[in-house]
């Protein structure tokens, strides 16, 4: 696809989305959109450092919890919230070029279990620091429902919020693929001895690229905070977090625009509503049918769900080539 | 830069791999333009020698300067934006990569702008004849228009000092020719260059100036009629008539 047509099918979900959120008030629909959005940025932010930079993250739930714990410290002690997505953001970027730096300098797989590490100490911390709430996390005070606030009565404000960090998100991906740092991130994923021979610096380019989808997870965590108004070690910073943002990227399809989209609207649609509608019945039915359908991704298809829609373009285009003109 | 300096100057290079020897205190002198052949038997040392001035590898002991600058385990990429830029044996390309792509990655270098190095990395591709070839992806593509590839990524970094292993090896008489047009351009153009070649007849007319290396060593280094006369070469190297 063409940076255009990527604008024009954004420009048809940002307002598809921006309509609901306007005119249908179902709040348990709205919140479905809401997480998902969330997820579709998280899940865009691991595939900028997993997907197009390779280096695969199983500790994104950190630079969430870096967001999320912004906004309820912020609000707890009655600052800005609007002060705590750029606080949020810088620590998270921060995190990142410290777990960076040592991991990117070696190869294999030192940087995926720096990153469980990293993530499980940072859990650990929270759960043990009683200014960062320990295992009870922060009830966020609640305000009078303001932009300024950044908190409202209806969920539907919400979803616009998270539509406009979702825009920036995928705008940031398409401008990435046509950049100077995207192709030297496909070049490293390559090669990357190939692509320092002809000046590439690896470690700077995926610094800059890990560091900028912390920054971009943590405003999704301070976000998601703003509208639950509870943040806890368990919602931000745990394990299964970290998981389920990388398999919202691996279903949806590695380094592409629309994968991480893809796969949030899976991840919804699984293991939130079919969670509500199955996992009430306390057999855990969702989780094996999310567990099970990415078994089918990852065996039949590893580029996911964009993969495949790839391979129908190029069907139709192939039909189309063989009939007579 | 220092007009003084020398262009390329090694002194006292050596690389051991545990026990071995692969270069053991090699000077060598590269003077401004002109191609120099580096010639000698396999596991001779050649291709070490390229992966310490380029900077894959760090060399055990030695200095290496280039325009002055001392480029000895310097990281890769920096040697490369020094204007030292290799091609590799077994070519390496980019594999998922369409030809202009990959050609662009090299571009890149000193044409920030996208548009820009994809413009200049579209003219490196039609005077390296793989114009045709432009949105094929790389692993696809012929041996010898591998090896191209490799060329046009490397020469689109705009180099001043290429080193070369073992381009013409594997190409039919008639690409080699080719290739040796192209090589002749590149040294009017004052790109100064460096080669590992094992294909005489095609070398000798070419090279300004021959160095041998066996084991490790420098044995020879002068003149190419000199070369093939020299009794250490012809024993290390060349075998008697």
């Amino acid at each position: 696809m063409t940076p255009r047509s990527h604008g024009l099918a954004l420009g048809i979900v940002v307002v598809a989305l921006a309509a609901l959120a306007l005119g249908y008030h179902n709040a348990f629909v709205l919140n479905l959109v809401f997480v998902g959005l969330i997820y579709a940025v998280l899940g865009q932010s691991w595939n900028w450092i997993s997907g197009y930079a390779g280096q695969i993250s199983f500790g994104h739930a950190l630079f969430f919890g870096c967001g999320a714990y912004a906004s309820a410290l912020f609000g707890v002690h009655h600052g800005s919230p609007w002060l705590a997505l750029p606080a949020g953001a810088l620590v998270a970027a921060a995190l990142a070029l410290a777990v960076g730096f040592p991991c990117f300098g070696l190869r294999g797989h030192y940087f995926s279990i720096a990153t469980i590490a990293v993530a499980a100490i940072a859990e650990i911390a929270v759960n043990n620091i009683g200014a960062l709430g320990k295992a009870n996390g922060f009830e966020m005070p609640i305000l009078a429902p303001s932009l300024a606030s950044l908190q409202f009565d209806d969920k539907g404000q919400y979803v616009l919020m998270a539509l406009v960090l979702f825009a920036i998100a995928q705008i940031g991906t398409i401008t990435l693929e046509r950049s100077r740092l995207g192709y030297y991130l496909r070049a490293i994923r390559a090669n990357q001895e190939a692509a320092a021979s002809v000046g590439v610096d690896a470690r700077a380019a995926k610094l800059a690229t890990f560091a900028a989808g912390a920054a971009l997870a943590a405003l999704a965590g301070s976000l998601y905070a703003q509208q639950t108004l509870y943040v806890g070690p368990e919602d931000t910073l745990a394990l299964p977090i970290s998981i389920a943002i990388a398999l919202v990227g691996v279903v949806g399809g590695l380094s592409t625009v629309w994968g991480p989209a893809l796969g949030a609207l899976v991840y919804v649609a699984l293991a939130r509503y079919g969670g509500a509608v199955l996992g009430g019945q306390g057999h855990g039915l969702d989780l094996l049918l999310y567990g099970g359908l990415i078994l089918v991704i990852v065996s039949w298809r590893p580029d996911g769900l964009a993969g495949i829609g790839g391979s129908i373009r190029r069907f139709v285009r192939r039909r189309s080539a063989e009939t007579p003109a | 830069m220092n007009a003084a300096a020398p262009f390329l100057e090694v002194r006292g290079l050596s690389k051991r791999f545990g026990s071995l020897r692969a270069l053991d205190g090699i000077n060598l002198d590269v003077p401004h333009g002109g191609l120099t052949a580096l010639i000698g038997p396999n596991g001779a040392g050649k291709t070490t020698a390229f992966n310490c001035i380029s900077g894959a590898l760090r060399p055990s002991e030695g200095s290496i300067r280039f325009e002055g600058h001392e480029i000895a385990g310097a990281p890769y990429h920096r040697v490369a934006r020094l204007g030292v830029v290799r091609t590799y044996q077994v070519v390496q390309p980019f594999a998922e990569m369409t030809v202009l792509d990959a050609v662009t990655v090299g571009a890149l270098l000193h044409h920030p702008r996208v548009s820009e190095a994809r413009a200049f990395a579209g003219e490196t591709i039609e005077a390296l004849g793989l114009g045709s070839k432009r949105d094929t992806i790389a692993r696809s593509l012929t041996i010898a228009d591998k090896k191209r590839l490799e060329l046009a990524r490397a020469l689109a970094t705009e180099p001043q000092l290429l080193l070369l292993d073992e381009v013409m090896a594997g190409l039919t008489p008639t690409e080699c020719a080719a290739a040796v047009e192209l090589l002749r351009g590149l040294v009017a153009r004052e790109i100064t260059i460096v080669m590992v070649e094992h294909v005489m007849e095609v070398l000798m007319p070419l090279a300004d100036h021959v160095v041998v290396l066996a084991t490790g060593k420098i044995i020879f280094d002068g003149k190419p009629r000199d070369a093939v006369n020299d009794p250490a070469v012809i024993d290390a190297y060349l075998g008697r008539p």
